[in-house]
């Protein structure tokens, strides 16, 4: 067990290091320079340019040798500082990002898990009957295959545009102070509703598909026979199954945690939500370095807390889980 | 994502080939998509308009001479749909591609080799599977100033082989155990002779199904870039038309003839994709064949 | 033990539904910013958008281009006013100004005017806001080249001395667009903090206060206390502004349409066929019929004249006439903009147009001429019927506007295919803006479409863009092309020093710098971008239009102080409340 954690924490470890060396890198590789589009936008004569670009270079720290940067990066993360925004002047990247962070988790972590919970619960109720089956299947296959943001549209379309109950876009109503009243609470639920649902509908598709056929690989194994012919009540086996089934699904809810993130991202473009993902499109837009490591470093610290919860869960759930893991399991 | 057979079973051709025709859901999948491929062939010769050519009409519901409608620029919307349904069989299929062919290298390797290249390998593999590879994929493509169709698909290829590679890997590790890849060892043949005479034939079939389900998730990563506005500049796509879409107030105008057909068309081939793929593995697994 | 308790699966989501709008109201919310106070009655707040594309962070009018909607304006008021529709310039803080010999002007401040922390606004801060512009980062550091001193005689009185003849255009453009900053506040301020700083909780002289921001709005709340109240007669009839930041139009579109905006400042594709109650929809524009809106600035074609064949005049002027802008405005802007004069001089310089010259040299679509003119210049063409160079080579040229830029990214589309159409392959392409900065800074393009210079004072903000010397490695801010004509450039700025009152000095100047732009065609213009303003007429009615009154009816940054302050004052609440 210990040695499985212990590896498991390499891994982790190694991959922070690495994604977020990437994510440091590639913007700065790229041509273009954050600084002079900023300057750009103020249309600055000449002297005034060069030397306001100046102090902006330095505010920023861009006037260090590349290697210096990439050391004062790995400083400040220590000390918690993720360095100053250029999309949002003047902010602090970390403030920048508390504001947008509670939306993202207020979408994503219900999504994700309503998601895996409903579909799992339907799937394995499909599983069972042949009526249901011949519903929830093709159902399923439509829902995983669509594409997040095709859902949002036609959500939006729907209920936004020719129904008008909902609205389109915002995290709430413009204007609106955030408070603990009932008024500022049901514009946001009303604001939360549709992105939440395409969210969750891609996702209940894909795990009730694979809850289903997971199940009846299990009924058809061995061991189920086995317990058939030895005269074992259907709900045993059927238990037995599932709990069985159980495994591959929690696993798969790390592996599928990335791509409902990239998911979110572009539904929260599609209703103009207020979270990480509209942020991340105006940090690539606006080169803004600092605010794009910093938003990608909270993906990548959420994406592995996600994938450390459900390696917990699943030595809890599965005790051979040293083998398993070392045997390598889809 | 659908799990995979873990036990593909070893049938005769002609046994295959009696099942597959007889099982709905190959049928109906492989139809689907047939469909489409249909489509995305013969459709430039019905289309009237090449697909950017900017007309008097516009904003016109689906009607005789534009049977998909128009765009807010007069573009004829049926065309471009056909040639952005080429373009993501295009990025499906090279993407799929150059992902399940990563994804055996690495799977064959690590797991036939097993040792400290496994270990090296196994290492990689998990990195890139909890990065978050679409964030990387939006901050390269973003800084990319000319894009094609093949380098957004060689992008997507080269960021989703990583669950291929362990799912290969864990097959070809049951394999390696097998009695007659001892045997293939003993008689002194090279790994890779090994891996490609005797271990790659005997999961034909689950490398078959991988890639399919490859090929499905690269459409759906290439029409999530497009819709952003960071897919290829040079030609269209089915994510980009919904791009133009939104931009462009299609909701608010209720032009749903704009960003419909391309969705439908996603979710029609990858559903198809995905569908096909259970139903083959019905096909190739007997123990299934009973549902 | 089963994962599937009812009880427990949905207590947890639940308590992450609580958690996460605790965050929003509380810890999300106020980790910078002071929370919105309370709610602002819709009969008494008008909302707009349009300026502020992503959330408001700055208040500090140094940084021109950034600074939070309405930071010059409502906040930081300029000393005159400069309304572009009627050549209009009118005395704001200023009471009069005027040159009273050949090098020295003298400023009058209106007597009574305060800060809105009660400190009166005196010579001192006007004296104090133009010596800043002696350090090189300052944006109106450029004064200092014709301007020797400036002195406090009394505390209305300001006296300015100017080296020689005085930059008459300049200087009148420096009068209405920089604002006067508070001395007592300002002076212990570090020089970077000056330039780059944030100016949290600003105070200044204008007619709102600084209320509220978050990530989506900036709120402004009527001066109670504001000089202007008496000394104009002026009531600013919304008490809250409140300014919606958005990245995306269509967004903009829905909001008002639903009536949560009232006036709209962005581009809105298709909104032709909104006004005038179409469909039902209260919206309505500066001009009834096309083209809508006012034009405020143009947008041309910048050609990189240090390759070939774009370093040819022939080419250059075939390439005019391959431009085909009617198709652009009518499929890209839907007759919401209008094609552009030859010369590029937007309507409210119309008088600045030499006719004759225009006839004679002026351009319009026309392939056939195209082709013919490339032709009989000596110019190659291929098999495939495209335009090689002199000596056979194929001309590929790459068009670049910056990524999601929706309007231009159809429109050089457009443009494309209509100089396909005279032999001229042209390749559009759409880099993220900072790297069309790069690109186009350091001269590596080929074409680029750029609209920098707003409308202004003077058609000689559009010529030293156009013509500007010296040309440096990096051209950050004018003449991207590189062209390089001494004469011009020397025109130019004979231009600078004649006075804004000598309009036949100022048309003969500019007669001769046109005859240079029209046969060497270093910029080719293109159209007119509209002065976008949509307004929703249920809360608020009384809109500036061509029926109305005579305002530039946007809060763009720079517009505030060319009059769209008045439009604040004049505008009506529908139900009094």
């Amino acid at each position: 067990m210990r040695s499985y954690f212990s590896r498991k924490l390499v891994t982790y470890g190694l991959t922070f290091f690495v994604a977020v060396t990437i994510d440091w890198a590639i913007p700065r590789l790229m041509p273009g320079n954050p600084i002079q589009g900023l300057i750009a936008r103020m249309t600055l004569p000449p002297g005034a340019s060069q030397a306001v670009t100046a102090y902006y270079e330095k505010v920023y720290g861009l006037n260090q040798p590349i290697w210096h940067q990439y050391l004062s990066f790995w400083t400040g993360l220590i000390h918690g500082n993720l360095g100053q925004s250029i999309y949002v002047v003047g902010s602090p990247v970390s403030s920048v990002i508390a504001q947008a962070l509670p939306y993202t988790l207020g979408l994503l972590v219900p999504a994700i898990l309503l998601g895996w919970y409903a579909g799992n619960k339907v799937g394995a109720m499909a599983a069972r009957r042949k009526v249901l089956d011949n519903t929830v299947l093709p159902a399923g296959y439509l829902l995983t295959a669509t594409p997040y943001m095709w859902l949002a549209l036609l959500l939006a379309w729907v209920f936004g545009s020719v129904l008008r109950i909902l609205p389109l876009a915002g995290g709430s109503t413009f204007g609106m102070p955030p408070s603990f009243s009932w008024p500022f609470i049901e514009s946001l639920l009303q604001h939360w509703f549709l992105p939440f649902a395409s969210l969750f509908l891609v996702g209940f598709g894909g795990w009730a598909i694979g809850m289903r056929n997971v199940i009846i690989y299990e009924l058809e194994a061995d061991y189920a026979h086995y317990l058939e012919a030895l005269g074992a009540p259907q709900r045993l086996i059927r238990r037995y199954a599932f709990r069985n089934a159980m495994l591959p699904q929690i696993t798969g809810l790390a592996l599928a945690i990335g791509a409902v993130v990239a998911g979110a991202l572009v539904t929260e473009i599609v209703f103009a939500y207020p979270g990480l993902g509209s942020l991340v499109f105006n940090a690539i837009l606006n080169s803004d370095y600092f605010l794009l490591q910093g938003i990608f470093l909270f993906i990548i610290i959420g994406v592995l807390i996600a994938n450390f919860v459900v390696d917990v869960v699943y030595v809890l759930v599965d005790p051979r889980t040293r083998i398993g893991m070392q045997g390598g399991r889809t | 994502m659908p799990a995979l057979a873990r036990r593909p079973a070893m049938s005769t051709r002609r046994e295959v080939l009696y099942f597959a025709v007889r099982n709905r859901k190959l049928v109906i999948g492989l139809s689907v998509v047939l469909a489409f491929v249909v489509i995305a062939v013969v459709g430039p010769f019905l289309a009237r308009y090449s697909p950017n050519t900017i007309g008097p009409d516009v904003r016109m519901a689906p009607s005789a001479a534009h049977w998909l409608g128009t765009t807010s620029f007069g573009e004829d919307v049926f065309s471009q749909f056909v040639y952005g349904l080429q373009n993501t069989f295009v990025v499906g299929l090279l993407g799929g591609g150059i992902a399940a062919s990563a994804g055996m290298v690495v799977g064959f390797v690590s797991g036939y080799r097993g040792g400290w290249i496994d270990e090296i390998l196994n290492m990689i593999t998990n990195v890139f599977l909890v990065i978050p590879t679409f964030a990387v994929l939006l901050i390269i493509a973003a800084y990319l100033t000319v894009r094609g169709v093949v380098v957004e698909a060689v992008f997507i290829g080269l960021t989703s082989w990583p669950w291929a590679a362990r799912a290969i890997r864990a097959q070809t590790f049951s394999l390696g155990g097998r009695e007659f890849i001892g045997i293939a060892r003993l008689s002194g043949l090279s790994s890779w002779r090994i891996i490609f005479t005797e271990i790659a034939p005997n999961m034909a079939s689950y490398l078959f199904m991988t890639f399919i389900l490859l090929f499905g998730g690269a459409i759906l990563i290439a029409a999530t870039l497009d819709f952003i506005g960071l897919g290829p500049t040079t030609g269209g796509s089915l994510g980009l038309m919904m791009n133009r879409a939104v931009l462009w107030s299609a909701l608010q105008f209720g032009m749903w003839w704009w960003f419909i057909p391309p969705g439908v068309a996603i979710m029609g081939v990858v559903g198809g994709l995905y569908v096909m793929n259970v139903g083959l593995d019905e096909v190739f697994n007997p123990r299934l064949r009973a549902m | 033990m089963s994962i599937f308790k009812r009880r427990r699966g949905w207590a947890g989501v639940g308590a992450v539904a609580v958690a996460a709008v605790a965050l929003l109201s509380t810890g999300g919310a106020s980790a910078q910013q002071t929370p919105l106070a309370a709610n602002y009655p819709r009969s008494q707040t008008l909302y707009t958008s349009g300026t502020q594309y992503g959330p408001p962070s700055n208040w500090n009018p140094m940084v021109t281009g950034n600074y939070a909607t309405g930071t010059i304006g409502l906040l930081y008021e300029t000393l005159f006013l400069y309304n572009p529709l009627n050549n209009q310039f009118t005395p704001w803080l200023a009471k009069s100004g005027s040159f009273t010999s050949s090098t020295v002007y003298t400023l009058t401040l209106r007597p009574g005017l305060a800060w809105s922390d009660g400190q009166p606004l005196t010579a001192a801060d006007v004296v104090y806001t133009i010596d800043l512009g002696q350090y090189t980062a300052v944006p109106y550091h450029n004064i200092w080249t014709y301007l020797k001193s400036v002195t406090e005689v009394n505390t209305t009185t300001v006296s300015l001395a100017f080296k020689s003849t005085p930059n008459y255009q300049e200087w009148a453009n420096f009068l209405y667009t920089y604002p006067i900053l508070p001395k007592h506040i300002w002076q212990s301020r570090s020089l970077t903090d000056i330039i780059t700083g944030t100016n949290p909780n600003p105070i200044g002289s204008g007619p709102y206060l600084y209320l509220a921001h978050d990530q989506t709005t900036m709120v402004w709340q009527r001066n109670p206390n504001w000089w202007g109240i008496k000394a104009l007669n002026l009531k600013m009839a919304p008490k809250y502004i409140v300014d919606v930041a958005n990245q995306s139009n269509n967004v903009a579109l829905s909001l008002l349409l639903q009536d949560q905006l009232d006036l709209s400042n962005n581009f809105l594709p298709g909104i032709a066929s909104l006004v005038g109650g179409i469909g039902g929809y209260p919206i309505t524009t500066y001009y009834p019929k096309a083209p809508y809106m006012l034009s405020a600035n143009t947008a041309w074609l910048v050609m990189n004249l240090k390759r070939t064949p774009l370093n040819d005049p022939v080419f250059r002027r075939a390439l005019a006439f391959a431009m085909d802008i009617p198709a652009v405005v009518r499929s890209d802007y839907n007759y919401i903009v209008k094609g552009s004069n030859p010369t590029g001089m937007l309507p409210t310089w119309s008088q600045y147009v030499d006719q004759t010259l225009v006839k004679s040299l002026g351009f319009s679509y026309n392939p056939s001429k195209a082709n013919q003119m490339l032709k009989s210049a000596g110019y190659k063409f291929g098999s495939n019927g495209m335009v090689e160079t002199k000596s056979g080579k194929p001309i590929n040229l790459s068009l670049i506007v910056p990524q999601g830029w929706s309007d231009w990214m159809a429109g050089i589309q457009i443009l494309a295919q209509g100089a396909a159409k005279a032999g001229i392959q042209i390749t559009p392409s759409f880099p993220a803006y900072n790297s069309l900065v790069a690109q186009r800074n350091s001269g590596n393009f080929d074409l680029v479409i750029n609209n920098d210079q707003q409308i202004s004072n003077t058609p000689w903000s559009y010529y030293q863009w156009m013509f500007g010397l010296p040309i440096l490695k990096t051209q950050s801010y004018r003449n991207y092309g590189r062209y390089n004509n001494p004469t011009a450039w020397s025109l130019v700025q004979q231009l600078d020093r004649t006075p804004v009152t000598d309009t036949a000095g100022m048309k003969s100047a500019i007669a001769k710098l046109q005859q240079i732009q029209l046969s060497q065609m270093p910029v080719i213009p293109l159209w007119y971008n509209g002065m976008w303003a949509q307004y929703n007429t249920t809360t608020w009615s009384n809109w500036p239009s061509s029926s109305t009154y005579q305002t530039v009816p946007t809060l763009w940054r720079g517009y505030p102080n060319m009059g769209s302050v008045y439009m604040l004052a004049k505008i009506k609440p529908v139900k009094a409340g």
